[in-house]
């Protein structure tokens, strides 16, 4: 298993009370599987991805990644492997509006240092070409549509050759064609070996992974 | 360029508004900082150098008439490098219509061969010929004379004479004559003897061979040159030993470095903490940048380079902007006190020391102001950054001041609005509040600090019944000059009292370097200009002392310890404050020995008397000297009470009693009016004063671009409230309104905040500049006009600061404002 989820909990301290966002969740996804976590806002599904990428912890129970047990790591020690390990997507793209695209791609290879500088933007240019934005690579992100950003976001993500793609409702703010198109390329990377995790709240996600899990209130319903 | 470094840069180019202020509030501190720092570079360098340019004398031998046998003996002493022979003469000085002037004449043999104390001539003729005078060059004005002119001179011997003025010079070592009131005048050994005077010089000048600039050393030489001098038959009245290689203005000169240079720094510090405000504002702006490049692997000090370059960005641009800003300021403030030292200035050089110091404040000063901001932000979890939706970290209504204020009702809706917002960012209303109130501090204080002078110098008035002071040089009857100033129109009363040098016998008091005495019972100006710190080899140290009329009505001593002079008292005797400070071991009731003349007597000190800006004074029953010293009816000084005492009044009077003086045949040396003396006093207060008040106005400008950034970054980081507040019916006006009564509403609490502290900082600073420069503590009086002024200075500063956002704001549309991220 790439990945392997046990027995995780997440709760949060709110002004009324503790919140439980994932309950003894237990999840597993292969090399180069294309995994989809569907369920209602609320219910829990970007929590899970977040402790899969090291951005959130868990309150109790493990999480390995490609043999590493996240939970226990320090922040710069998980900002380091995240880098070089998960490749992120957002719903909002999250690109930095004062770099270019080409720039945006070329930064977390800046960050980890795991590709030399010199092959940096060779490598940014041709993930930009493998996801058909290579065009917009030196226009700032503002000047993109939606789709344009979200391949922009996706190429930034394989930067560093993760082998796992999180990606959080990485469809939620585009057309449905377009969406449609991200959703193909995602699939093609986990083709290529990625292995693909997204949050969506896509009805026919189905056709497009390998699998669906379904979270309700926290708990993995199938 | 990597994207960490575009990062960097174009970071600061998409913010430009912020980064500009941020570069004009550390160029503001820098400036400020970096001007005080050049100039006191400059001056120490300038003024030194300038100083010893004339090869000043290492002491001064005060002895009595000089032959050219001596003067080669003394400098045949191996411990002499050169010695040459000058004297000082007073008198009386007359150009035109004008009113006669004090002057100081300065006599010297042989111009063309001064090799001590150099003169440097500036205009007209050098050197003077018999019957001609210079005037110093700052002199002039005091005289109302040009070059060309011919003055009347009167000496202390009654002779009157023309002489023509031919030139004018540089004498390094005086201080103004403006702010003494004094004219300094040169003139050959032959033209004193043409004044009547006897032709001989008394000072011995001495450069010491070796190292002169120790003390020791040159006190041995003193010593030495002493006992040749007094082998040959000469009485030594008198060693003198400046400080060597020291301007005899340093001192002072460092003390207005200190407060400048404190000033410099605390504008250096207000400008931090308005850099402080933006880039912790800006950094809560990039928050979910910092959460996304967590994301994609930028570890916390990958992030915090991105941030800490931006500020070292900032940072080398202001240096830049400030730079040149600095070389003006720092130019301007040294002619400002070159002028007021009068001393020239040779070169504005800054040295390399000063730009490395400058530099690195520059840079230090962002980095320091963004290490909270960032390492805060870049310490936030990927989790919480990523979460961030711009606005505060901290709901309003979680605390307690909230909850009051939210309490509060009966007003209206936006008002409510507008004076709760004020509240919202507490850390950033904190640092707007510090940099708006010290402003208001400092300009009330300011005013506080000049009142206090001003009533200090009221009260020192106050206690001096007279308008006019005659001096009448050796001790004579008083008859005639009774007989003349009853005849002169406008006089109210005379008293004619006796002054006299005196010092206190070693063993029966304390013992310190002394100050020149006044003939004319002191003033502020004249001890200013005489802080020199000569001292005295004999170890004695003389003062004034003033035997005045029983019952006098010339003086109504403010005696803060024991009592005043009564009729019958006879050996008792009241020390000033400045006299009791010097000699703290002297208590109301002891008894003291005082040498005047060559008699040695025993005084009991009955009180103290409150005397601000003075120099060492004592007062003492004419009793004394009526029947003791056989004085009785006679007097060497008079005070006159006048019926007017305006400038135009006094002119009449004062011309009509020296007609009347001349037909009694009396002789005045010196004469002092309370005007002149005020004129003194006013002169040195104005310019502590403007100083002040520039401080002010500076620290104001930085609190008003504080509160411009305070404002502009609420409203930014509330845009979409706008949007809401617009969408729900606000009209433009009505924004506009709440972020103007918001501005306000700070303006009003910086207010407030400054009101409660400007009292006590006042009374401090009034005292630590009255103590650091004259000596004396200040009557301290509260300016209530300060503190109205500066309400309306706060308002409006707040509706200047909060226009411009508001206006921005308002102008936006619903559309702009919900869109805002």
């Amino acid at each position: 298993m790439l990945i392997e989820v046990k027995a995780v909990t997440k709760a949060y301290r709110t002004p009324a009370g503790s919140f439980v966002a994932l309950r003894d969740v237990d999840f597993a996804a292969n090399k180069g599987e294309f995994v989809a976590l569907v369920g209602k806002s609320g219910s829990g599904k970007s929590t899970l991805l977040n402790m899969l990428g090291g951005i959130d912890r868990p309150t109790a129970g493990s999480v390995v990644v490609d043999g590493t047990a996240i939970e226990a790591m320090g922040e710069n020690a998980l900002a380091l492997w995240r880098g070089r390990k998960v490749g992120l997507v957002f719903q909002f793209f999250q690109l930095l509006p004062t770099l270019t695209v080409v720039e945006n791609v070329m930064l977390p290879m800046d960050f980890s240092g795991s590709i030399p500088p010199a092959e940096r933007r060779p490598r940014a240019l041709s993930l930009l070409d493998q996801v058909g934005v290579s065009s917009q690579a030196d226009k700032l992100p503002s000047s993109l549509s939606g789709g344009q950003a979200q391949r922009v976001a996706i190429a930034r993500s394989l930067a560093n050759r993760p082998a796992v793609i999180l990606a959080d409702e990485p469809t939620g703010n585009l057309d449905s064609a377009t969406a449609g198109s991200v959703l193909e390329l995602l699939r093609g990377l986990a083709n290529e070996g990625a292995t693909v995790v997204i949050a969506t709240h896509e009805r026919d996600i189905g056709s497009v992974v390998d699998r669906k899990v379904e979270i309700v209130d926290g708990v993995v319903a199938r | 360029m990597s994207p960490r470094w575009a990062k960097t840069v174009r970071d600061v180019w998409q913010e430009r508004a912020r980064s500009l202020m941020v570069v004009c509030a550390i160029a503001l501190g820098i400036a400020a900082f970096s001007s005080v720092l050049s100039t006191y570079a400059i001056i120490n360098r300038e003024l030194n150098q300038g100083y010893l340019a004339t090869n000043p004398a290492s002491f001064t031998l005060r002895t009595d008439a000089l032959d050219d046998a001596v003067i080669a003996l003394v400098r045949s002493n191996p411990g002499v490098q050169t010695a040459e022979p000058r004297r000082v003469v007073s008198g009386r000085m007359k150009a035109g219509p004008a009113n006669w002037r004090n002057v100081m004449f300065f006599v010297v043999n042989d111009y063309a061969a001064i090799q001590v104390s150099k003169l440097v001539p500036e205009t007209g003729a050098w050197p003077p010929a018999v019957g001609e005078v210079l005037i110093e060059r700052d002199a002039f004005q005091v005289a109302k004379a040009s070059v060309g002119d011919s003055v009347a001179i009167r000496m202390q011997n009654g002779i009157e004479k023309t002489l023509k003025v031919t030139g004018g010079v540089h004498d390094v070592g005086q201080a103004q004559a403006r702010m003494e009131n004094i004219v300094y005048a040169y003139i050959t050994l032959d033209t004193l003897a043409l004044l009547g005077e006897k032709p001989y010089l008394d000072q011995l000048k001495v450069v010491v061979s070796g190292d002169g600039l120790d003390r020791d050393h040159i006190g041995r030489v003193a010593d030495d040159v002493k006992k040749q001098l007094e082998a040959a038959g000469h009485l030594v009245r008198r060693v003198e030993i400046p400080d060597p290689g020291k301007h005899p203005h340093a001192d002072l000169m460092a003390m207005l470095l200190l407060a400048i240079s404190t000033f410099g720094l605390l504008v250096l510090a207000l400008s931090g903490v308005l850099v402080v405000n933006l880039l912790t504002a800006i950094m809560a702006s990039q928050v979910r940048q910092i959460g996304v490049m967590k994301a994609i692997g930028g570890s916390r000090r990958q992030i915090a380079q991105i941030y800490f370059g931006q500020a070292l960005l900032l940072g080398v641009l202001a240096t830049l902007v400030a730079l040149p800003l600095s070389l003006v300021g720092s130019r301007q403030l040294s002619l400002y006190l070159a002028r007021f030292l009068n001393f020239d200035m040779t070169s504005f050089a800054v040295p390399l020391w000063v730009y490395i110091l400058v530099g690195l404040i520059g840079l230090a000063t962002p980095l320091m102001a963004a290490a909270y901001p960032v390492l805060k932000g870049t310490g936030l979890s990927v989790a919480a950054a990523l979460a961030d939706f711009g606005v505060s970290d901290r709901g309003f209504g979680q605390g307690r001041l909230d909850r009051a204020l939210a309490s509060v009702g009966g007003v209206a809706r936006p008002l409510l609005l507008a004076v709760r917002n004020s509240f919202r960012q507490r850390v950033r209303l904190a640092l707007t509040l510090t940099t708006l109130s010290i402003a208001g501090l400092f300009f009330m204080a300011a005013l506080n600090v000049r009142a206090s002078m001003m009533n200090t110098i009221d009260h020192l008035f106050a206690s001096k019944l007279f308008d006019l002071t005659l001096g009448l040089g050796a001790l004579g009857p008083y008859e005639p000059v009774e007989r003349a100033i009853a005849r002169t129109p406008g006089t109210v009363r005379a008293e004619g009292w006796i002054a006299s040098d005196a010092s206190i016998v070693s063993g029966s008091g304390s013992v310190t370097p002394a100050a020149e005495s006044n003939p004319h019972g002191g003033t502020a100006a004249s001890a200013l200009s005489h802080s020199g710190g000569s001292s005295p080899a004999s170890g004695e140290s003389r003062f004034s002392v003033l035997g005045v009329t029983p019952k006098t009505r010339m003086l109504d001593l403010d005696i803060g310890e024991g009592r005043d002079l009564l009729p019958d008292d006879v050996d008792a005797i009241i020390f000033n404050t400045a006299l009791a400070a010097r000699n703290p071991g002297i208590k109301v009731g002891q008894s003291v020995i005082l040498r005047m003349g060559p008699a040695e007597a025993s005084w009991k000190v009955i009180g103290i008397a409150r005397e601000a800006f003075s120099p060492p004074t004592a007062y003492v029953s004419r009793n004394y000297f009526d029947r003791v010293g056989g004085h009785a009816g006679a007097a060497n000084t008079v005070r006159i009470a006048m019926e007017r005492s305006d400038e135009a009044s006094m002119a009449t009077f004062k011309a009509a009693l020296d007609r009347n003086l001349d037909t009694e045949g009396v002789k005045v040396t010196g004469s002092l009016t309370k005007l002149d003396s005020r004129y003194g006093f006013d002169q040195h207060m104005l310019m502590i004063y403007i100083f002040l008040v520039v401080m002010s106005v500076i620290i104001g400008s930085v609190g008003g671009l504080g509160l411009m950034t305070t404002m502009s970054l609420n409203v930014l980081e509330r845009r979409r409230e706008m949007g809401v507040l617009r969408a729900v019916g606000a009209s433009s006006r009505m924004v506009w309104m709440i972020i103007v009564t918001e501005g306000v509403t700070v303006g009003l609490l910086s207010f407030v905040v400054a009101a409660l502290l400007a009292w006590p900082l006042s009374r401090g600073l009034g005292n630590f500049i009255g103590s650091a420069l004259f000596g004396s503590s200040l009557a301290n009086v509260f300016e209530v006009r300060g503190l109205v002024i500066w309400l309306a200075v706060s308002i409006g500063l707040s509706l200047i600061a909060s226009f411009i956002p508001a206006w921005n704001a308002s102008r936006s549309s619903v559309r702009e404002a919900l869109g805002f991220e």
